[in-house]
Parts: structure tokens; sequence; C-alpha cells
């Protein structure tokens, strides 16, 4: 992990994802389902720092998110996942900075958070095995993926190419 | 005299290497002790010349007078003595605070309002939230100047409720969708689709009598008890003002 002060972008950058999470812009979703900003921001910070920022990095946010959410299913452990993944994939071969690859990639990261926090709220809440919250709960995996992934292929192109100048 | 094992050169560079690291997971980790508090408080800072004005507080409040007096002649139909013998909770004693929502997420993994009035204006955790029409949640956490509200429909709020034509009890569950999840407590509560929901009149939690919603469609056949689907009379997405109950 590099100083503080040399990832000024990464951590200001970091620093707006809960606030965009709060802000939620209702025209920038897909069937009221807003993005998963927490995966736009990371798969570029890991895929550019490493795994071991990359782990850092996701549980960082996931202290934050669970912090500014009602809280009972958490995002720390899966956060940590895809940070290490990404930051594994980002250290071996050929740079991924395509924009069918992080559009691919922010889908899968999209889809995983939803589903860990889908199984969590599974097993926390007794309630839950009606049908009517196994509809809900595919319908918000779905169409978060499908937004996420729309807008990867910009936001995480964007960021990107911003670290990779400063660095 | 050699350097002590733990001032070595090179642990020395290494701690002066990650201790802002250090105190970054220290200061997050009390961002999610404290449920946001910072994080919450610089959201509501920072949004709020864009928070709702007063010509839609003008229109909830006419929307409020319509739901006070949906809610008088429910009240009339309530035993008054048999109250004062039970010695319940009264409405009237609770204050009431107005809040702007700075913040909403209706329909995703967490359905909550974020709110612009928080601890040093009196609001507490389970206090009831109510929006033009009726119950809207229950508010959750609550930072110096913001809280935050567990909507009905979102997964694991719980809030005891009853059906006025029938007076039979249920618990409102909420499974994520718009039409949170009515399961009654008597094998038979002779409900049908049209009836109207409202809180318990024994309710402590929750301001007693407030309208809820009507009730969507009905599962007879569901085990242990009947099941219904309620449609909420308040929608979340459309609120930019909200009245907080405190006790």
């Amino acid at each position: 992990m590099s100083r503080i002060h040399q990832r000024a972008i990464c951590v200001s950058s970091g620093l707006a994802v809960p606030l965009l999470t709060l802000l939620a812009p209702n025209w920038l979703s897909l069937s009221g389902i807003g993005p998963c900003w927490v995966v736009l921001w990371l798969l570029p910070c890991a895929l550019e720092e490493g795994p071991l920022s990359g782990i850092f990095s996701g549980f960082c946010q996931g202290l934050i998110l669970d912090g500014v959410t009602l809280g009972g299913p958490t995002h720390i452990p899966i956060l940590i996942l895809l940070g290490f993944w990404w930051g594994r994939l980002g250290r071996r071969g050929i740079p991924i900075d395509g924009s069918l690859n992080l559009g691919l990639l922010s889908w899968i990261g999209s889809v995983l958070v939803g589903l860990s926090l889908w199984i969590q709220t599974w097993i926390l809440e007794s309630e839950s095995s009606a049908h009517s919250f196994q509809v809900w709960g595919l319908h918000t995996v779905l169409a978060q993926g499908i937004i996420t992934g729309l807008m990867a292929p910009i936001a995480c192109s964007w960021l990107l190419l911003r670290w990779r100048k400063r660095s | 005299m050699g350097v002590p094992s733990w001032a070595s050169p090179f642990r020395l560079r290494y701690w002066r290497r990650i201790w802002p690291w250090v105190l970054l997971s220290v200061g997050l980790a009390f961002v999610r002790l404290s449920k946001g508090a910072g994080f919450s408080d610089a959201y509501a800072f920072l949004s709020r010349p864009f928070w709702p004005g007063p010509a839609q507080r003008e229109w909830i409040q006419k929307g409020m007078q319509l739901e006070q007096q949906a809610r008088i002649r429910l009240l009339e139909e309530d035993n008054k003595r048999l109250r004062e013998i039970l010695s319940l909770d009264r409405s009237s004693k609770a204050g009431v605070v107005s809040a702007a929502v700075i913040s909403r997420t209706p329909n995703g993994w967490w359905q909550q309002l974020e709110l612009g009035k928080g601890q040093i204006n009196g609001i507490a955790p389970g206090n009831a939230v109510l929006g033009p029409g009726g119950l809207l949640g229950t508010i959750k956490s609550v930072t110096p100047t913001t809280s935050r509200v567990r909507l009905l429909t979102a997964p694991g709020s719980r809030v005891g409720i009853w059906l006025p034509r029938t007076k039979r009890h249920g618990i409102l569950i909420g499974v994520g969708t718009n039409r949170p999840l009515l399961r009654f407590l008597d094998k038979n509560p002779q409900a049908r689709e049209g009836d109207v929901v409202s809180t318990s009149p024994a309710s402590t939690l929750v301001p007693p009598n407030v309208p809820v919603g009507v009730i969507q469609s009905l599962e007879n056949q569901a085990v242990p008890a009947p099941q219904a689907n309620v449609q909420l009379i308040a929608a979340p997405e459309a609120i930019d003002w909200v009245q907080v109950q405190t006790r």
C-alpha cells in the first residue's frame, strides 16, 4: 500500500461512494433500482492498486456502507473478496481496460454483492421465505446488475484513466 | 547499546508508512459503529440547498388534515372508557416533528429514508414516521442532525396492526416489495379485499389508530394463519416531508 497522500484521488473518490449511495438519483435507475456505486469504484481501484489495496479498500467501503444503511446484512465480506479478486486480475497479464471487460466484471461484482445481501437477509429474517421476497430479491439483483454493467464502461474507464495519469 | 528491536529502522519506516491507513480504518470503524455519523451529517449539510421547499410542505399539511379526519372517524369507534381503564398511551401526549426527506431508497436492498432532523430535535430510535395518508415506518437510527427510517416495506420490518371492521389483529411484515405481508393472528380473520388496515388501538410502540393501508389480496389457505398483501396508503416514493411522532 502506498502513502495516503499519494492516493488522494483514490481516497477522495472513495468518499463519494456513500454520498452517491445516499443521493440515489432517480433518473439513474432501472425499475427504481440504482447502480451499485461501490462496485463502480472498487473495480478500477483494485485493478490499478493490486490485491492488498483491493482488500483494504473493500473493507473500508464495507464499513462505511454498513454505517449508512439500515444494518443486518453486511457488505464487508463480499467487498473484500471482490477487492482481492480484481486486484489479482489487475496484476496478471494484459491490463483490463476494454468496455466489455469492465462492464462484465462490474456486472458480476454487482450480482455477487446482491446475492450476498439477499442470502444474508434470507438467513437473518425468518419471515423472508415468502414467495414475494424471492421475487423481489431476484428483481433487485438483476436490475442492479444491468444498470451497474451499463454504467461501468463510462465510470470505470474514467476512473482508471485518472489513476493511470496520476501514477 | 544497540537500538531496541521494536525501534529498528525497518519497523519504524514500516510503521510510518502504514499509520495513516490504520488511522483511516479506525475512523471508518467509528462511522460503522455510529451508524453513519459524520457521513449522514455531511450529506445533510451538502444537500441542504436542495431540500424540498415550503410549498410542498403546505401540500403535505393539507394531506395530513385529510388523514386526521379519517383518524377521528376511527377514534370515534374506539371504546373511550375501555382505553381509560387500560391506561393506554394517547397520541395527543406525543410531540410531532416535521422533517424533510433528504435521501430515499424505497426499492433497493435498503428500503430507507434519511430525514434532515435528528437527535438534537428530539427524534429517537423507535419513533413512528407518518406521511400524508398514514404510517410510513419507524426510526431505526439517529445522528445529531439526521435520522434513518426503516420503511414498512423493508425486510425485517414488523408492526402490529388490526382491522377496524372486524377488530382482528395481525402483524404487518416487510418483504421488500411495495406490498407488505399481513399475517393474521386469528385462523378466521373475516377479512376481505378492500378492508382498511390501521395500527392497533392498544399499540404503545406506534401511535394508535393510524391508517396504514388497504388489503389487496387474501390467502385464506395459508398456514398457520391466513395472510394478505397490503397496499400502503402513504407512498414513500413521492413524499418530501414527513412527521415524526416523538415520545
